[in-house]
């Protein structure tokens, strides 16, 4: 009985100790994924008006008839996102979430403006159904040739002067973040951050 | 208090002061720093600071394994946890959040949160039981099983309470996304 008890005693701590190493091995290996898990970026095409140019400044005519400028240094000293979608591009209409909560959140310092071409009843039916009223939503033939935005969706960040800060090709939400981390952090686009960081490294 | 409990008890603080103490003697100018961020005392003092705290971890991690220095070793732990809990508690109130603890060394970044309170005043209890007189009892070898398995298994908890403290932030920030 008594070596019975003993025996089982002692393996019980046995799996105790180990279970208790398997558990910190577990949350360690959960603060190296969350390492790993490096800020993913907006694909920046080359094409286009370049990160530190000024955005070409034009006139377009929004879903309410009301023409908004584009471009150029905002009156209201605020950034503006140019989001370019089309009411046919699945990818954007599941990004709309996300930019819906970062104009609500980011509203102090960004105009998120909706950019789209072709016809504008079909744009207007679009914005109706995704219920996009809330938005700024310009529909223009030039402004996607302006910006030669070649994929969707495409999104542009322009800074209060009119300069363009980062731009790129935006699958996720995290990439819509990227392009206001590159703007905080000077760079052009996350492959430029990647890129820097990995001189770094090489060179130290 | 059975000496099987007492023993673990106070191997398991012997090993919390000595790593910590290793620790900080590891990377002595990243402690300063972490030190002179909690803005305790005046920038000169800090030096000395650093250093006094180093030397009390370090002799109450020592004197946690003379078994005739228990008592004085678990006085010095109430008071060495109640400056670090302090200390905390301050900066808490002030709103300086996001300065490192500085409970795991400068690989470890952990920002001050009121979890770290919590796990001082489990510290603290600990302590305080080791204070209680000690029933005498013959040790047989499953009692150095029981030991040794405790001790390990606080070591690997603590080790991990840690470690999930310090990835709270990153979790928060994959949530809020």
């Amino acid at each position: 009985m008594l070596s019975a008890l003993l025996i089982s005693n002692v393996l019980l701590w046995i799996t105790v100790v180990l279970l208790s190493g398997v558990l910190f091995a577990l949350v360690r290996q959960l603060g190296v994924l969350h390492e790993r898990i490096a800020p993913a970026g907006a694909l920046m095409l080359k094409q286009g008006p370049k990160v530190g140019e000024a955005a070409p400044k034009e006139s377009a005519l929004g879903l309410d008839g009301q023409a908004q400028v584009v471009g150029g240094p905002a009156s209201d000293g605020r950034s503006t996102l140019l989001f370019f979608l089309s009411p046919t591009c699945p990818v954007c209409k599941g990004l709309l979430p996300a930019l819906r909560s970062i104009a609500r959140s980011e509203a102090a310092w960004l105009r998120v403006l909706l950019a789209g071409d072709g016809p504008l009843e079909e744009h207007k039916a679009f914005a109706h159904e995704a219920r996009l009223e809330r938005f700024e939503y310009v529909v223009s033939p030039t402004l996607g040739v302006n910006y030669q935005v070649g994929k969707l969706p495409h999104a542009v960040l322009i800074d209060a002067g009119g300069i363009i800060r980062s731009k790129g090709l935006v699958n996720s939400r995290e990439h819509l973040e990227s392009l206001f981390e590159a703007k905080e952090r000077g760079v052009a686009s996350i492959q430029e951050f990647l890129g820097r960081a990995q001189d770094h490294t090489g060179a130290a | 208090m059975d000496p099987v409990v007492e023993r673990t008890l106070v191997s398991a603080l012997a090993l919390l002061f000595l790593v910590a103490a290793a620790h900080k003697l590891r990377a002595p100018s990243a402690f300063r720093d972490q030190l002179a961020n909690y803005r305790l005392v005046p920038k000169r003092a800090t030096q000395a600071t650093a250093a006094a705290v180093v030397a009390g971890e370090l002799t109450t991690g020592l004197a946690f394994l003379a078994p005739a220095l228990r008592l004085a070793a678990s006085s010095a732990a109430l008071v060495l946890l109640f400056g670090y809990s302090f200390a905390i508690a301050l900066n808490l109130a002030r709103g300086r959040r996001d300065i490192d603890c500085g409970c795991s060394g400068p690989a470890l970044r952990q920002p001050l949160t009121p979890w770290l309170l919590v796990r001082n005043a489990v510290l603290f209890g600990i302590a305080a039981v080791c204070l209680a007189p000690v029933r005498g009892r013959t040790l047989i070898w499953v009692d150095a099983v029981t030991v040794l398995g405790g001790v390990s298994a606080l070591a690997a908890l603590y080790a991990a309470s840690n470690r999930m403290l310090a990835n709270a932030p990153a979790l928060l920030r994959l949530r809020d996304s």
